[in-house]
């Protein structure tokens, strides 16, 4: 599914060059679900943008779904983002004064052929997240924890090979950021991959497999051994706090 | 969302409605430059339409060329047999000189009699070409002008003027009817609608017109004329085609230089010219000053536009990151702003026809509203947001969506 060979990536400002990743090797099986880990500064960032298909190594491999995107162009990197990649944003990114469905069926914009199942497919990916009555809800009108969500369902509704999160709950209070994990798990049960970047290692133990990175190299790459539940998360934030902040009215 | 192109504009679309008060101030300079240019040309198209009605009445894009050297006041005294002029004149004007819609000759003899059954009357008789009424704006009131027909075939047909026709018809229909003139038989084909005494000094009413061929062949037997008779098209280029044509005549009559026409060319005041002239020394004023708001709106919508892309760097990123390639982007900027000067051209348009029938109502000025002002506005728009909006699409393109994605939400 996934597959980095010695993927290095230098930066060059004037005459200093950083070499942000030194060398990053991994694989990630189909129905994986991996948590990259590391502080900042550790090229977690840059490896989560190389994975993302938003750039690329100065040298390596870096093989998504059988396709190597060492020397595409800047059409058929945004071609294989289109359908190979849903990515959830720490910040959501979610269009204004738009309902969710339109913002849901946005990657589907970006195809050649017509659409014309385009919004019954928002619908479905809104309800497979919990979402269903409120996809006319504009961001405005939701939680973070249901804007997040929504954000999810316009990364399902191209049905990726890989779903990319940076850091998912980062702009979430305790109890939706659960809900968040929690649904991530569910997919993930459902036989979506996934990789989630975080430097939280309590985010990154709802994960199956820890890959923790540190100075631009892979310095540990394990199995979670005893997996958070999302479900006893979401119990335990909602004993412990208000609730969501930010419930609309 | 038909394909990929029509739901870029749709995006595109649906963010101008995302920040209306952008999108009216994106507007707002095309706006008024094309209500102001709209407003000068449907005044200007008022104004030309006046000035085209007072040549119209009163003919004043003719010009005569008459028989003999002196400057006579008006009608010739006629039958003088100045054989200055000629057919083969009239069609080397109509051939050779430019500006000329429609020539003819024209012939009269004077106390001509004229019989229908009992009645008897002496007219003055005239033989012109098919394109007279035309160029002397004589209207027929029943039946016809002469043809081109006729001209061909020297026919005997007769055009009268109101009171011959009174006269000889009294009440009775005369089309059809055959009269006597010069002791020939003529069939009536048409009669003037009245022109009434006060049109100038000769009396119109009273005569008869026949084809140009028919008199110089078979009435009056000469091929000399009394007059030629032209149409120009642009009024304002009038002097200048009454100089190519008398140059024309002087070559053609062999008179040398220094010696005195044999012929004169009559040219209406020249009111139009100066009428024409200071409304399109205005208009050109205007059309500058339009030209320079046109100019402020597109850079306006430049620069909005160039804010609007540093404020929306997020939505770029995340369009960037869905599969948006940077011709995707490109696009939907372009497109907002090609919309954006569509709506405000026709805005434009609407404001400034109010503006001029305003005016108009007012009395000030006279418009008439036409398709150019629509024309212009989609022209000029188009060229103006496409000029002022590749710049700030092309750096809209270039963003890099793991940059534009990093900074802060706002």
């Amino acid at each position: 599914m996934i597959e980095l060979v010695d993927v290095t990536r230098r930066y060059q400002k004037g005459s200093i060059t950083t070499d942000v990743l030194k060398g990053v090797s991994f694989r990630v099986a189909a129905g994986e679900y991996v948590a990259i880990m590391g502080a900042s500064g550790t090229g977690k960032s840059t490896l989560m943008n190389i994975l993302g298909a938003l750039d690329q190594p100065t040298s390596g491999h870096y093989r998504l779904d059988g396709q190597d995107i060492a020397g595409m162009d800047d059409d058929a990197l945004s071609a294989l983002r289109n359908r190979k990649i849903g990515f959830v944003f720490q910040q959501f990114h979610l269009l204004e004064r738009t309902s969710a469905v339109t913002n849901v069926l946005l990657p589907l914009i970006y195809r050649d052929e017509e659409m014309p199942d385009a919004e019954a497919r928002s619908i479905r990916a809104l309800e497979a997240v919990g979402l269903g009555d409120r996809k006319h809800y504009s961001p405005g009108e939701l939680s973070g924890g249901q804007q997040q969500r929504v954000a999810i369902a316009r990364a399902l509704i191209t049905d990726p090979a890989l779903l990319l999160a940076d850091e998912p709950t980062g702009n979430l209070d305790a109890r939706s950021g659960a809900d968040v994990l929690a649904l991530f798990g569910k997919l993930n049960d459902g036989g979506r991959t996934i990789v989630l970047v975080t430097h939280d290692r309590a985010v990154a133990e709802h994960a199956r497999r820890i890959i923790v990175l540190a100075d631009g190299r892979v310095v540990a790459d394990h199995p979670v051994e005893r997996r958070r539940d999302a479900a006893e998360a979401v119990a335990a934030a909602a004993a412990g706090t208000q609730g969501d902040a930010a419930t609309p009215p | 969302m038909a394909n990929r192109t029509g739901r870029v504009l749709h995006e595109a679309w649906a963010a101008l409605l995302r920040n209306k008060s952008r999108a009216f101030l994106m507007m707002l300079g095309i706006t008024l430059g094309i209500a102001s240019l709209t407003a000068v040309i449907c005044i200007g198209q008022g104004t030309r339409d006046r000035i085209m009605g007072v040549i119209a009445t009163h003919g004043l894009d003719m010009l005569m060329v008459r028989a003999g050297a002196e400057k006579q006041i008006f009608a010739p005294t006629a039958d003088r047999a100045i054989a200055s002029l000629n057919e083969a004149d009239a069609s080397a004007i109509e051939a050779e000189i430019g500006n000329v819609v429609a020539v003819s000759p024209v012939q009269n003899q004077r106390g001509l009699e004229t019989i229908f059954q009992d009645k008897s009357i002496a007219v003055r008789v005239f033989g012109v070409s098919d394109a007279w009424d035309e160029i002397r704006r004589r209207s027929v009131g029943r039946g016809e002008f002469v043809s081109q027909d006729d001209m061909a075939h020297a026919s005997k047909v007769a055009v009268l003027g109101y009171r011959s026709a009174q006269t000889l018809f009294g009440g009775g229909d005369p089309i059809g009817q055959t009269i006597r003139v010069g002791n020939e038989p003529f069939t009536v084909k048409g009669v003037f609608s009245e022109v009434g005494a006060s049109a100038g000094t000769e009396d119109f009413d009273d005569r008869v017109v026949l084809p140009f061929t028919t008199t110089s062949r078979r009435l009056f037997k000469r091929k000399y004329l009394e007059q030629i008779v032209l149409q120009v098209e642009d009024v304002s280029r009038m002097k200048e085609t009454a100089d190519a044509v008398r140059v024309l005549l002087r070559e053609r009559h062999q008179i040398r230089a220094g010696d005195q026409d044999d012929f004169f060319v009559r040219e209406p005041k020249d009111v139009k010219e100066t009428a024409l002239g200071t409304s399109s020394t205005l208009t050109r004023l205007l059309t500058a000053i339009s030209a320079i708001a046109m100019l402020i709106g597109g850079v306006v919508i430049m620069n909005i536009m160039l804010v609007s892309v540093g404020q929306r760097m997020h939505e770029i990123g995340l369009r960037r990151a869905l599969g948006a390639r940077r011709r995707d982007i490109a696009g939907q900027f372009l497109l907002e702003a090609l919309s954006v000067a569509a709506i405000g051209g026709l805005l434009g348009v609407a404001l400034g026809a109010a503006v001029a029938a305003i005016l108009a109502v007012k009395g000030v000025a006279t418009s008439r509203l036409t398709w150019v002002p629509f024309a212009i506005a989609v022209g000029s728009c188009a060229v103006v947001a496409l000029l002022f909006g590749l710049y700030p699409a092309r750096k809209a393109a270039r963003v890099d969506p793991v940059v534009a994605l990093r900074g802060k939400q706002a």
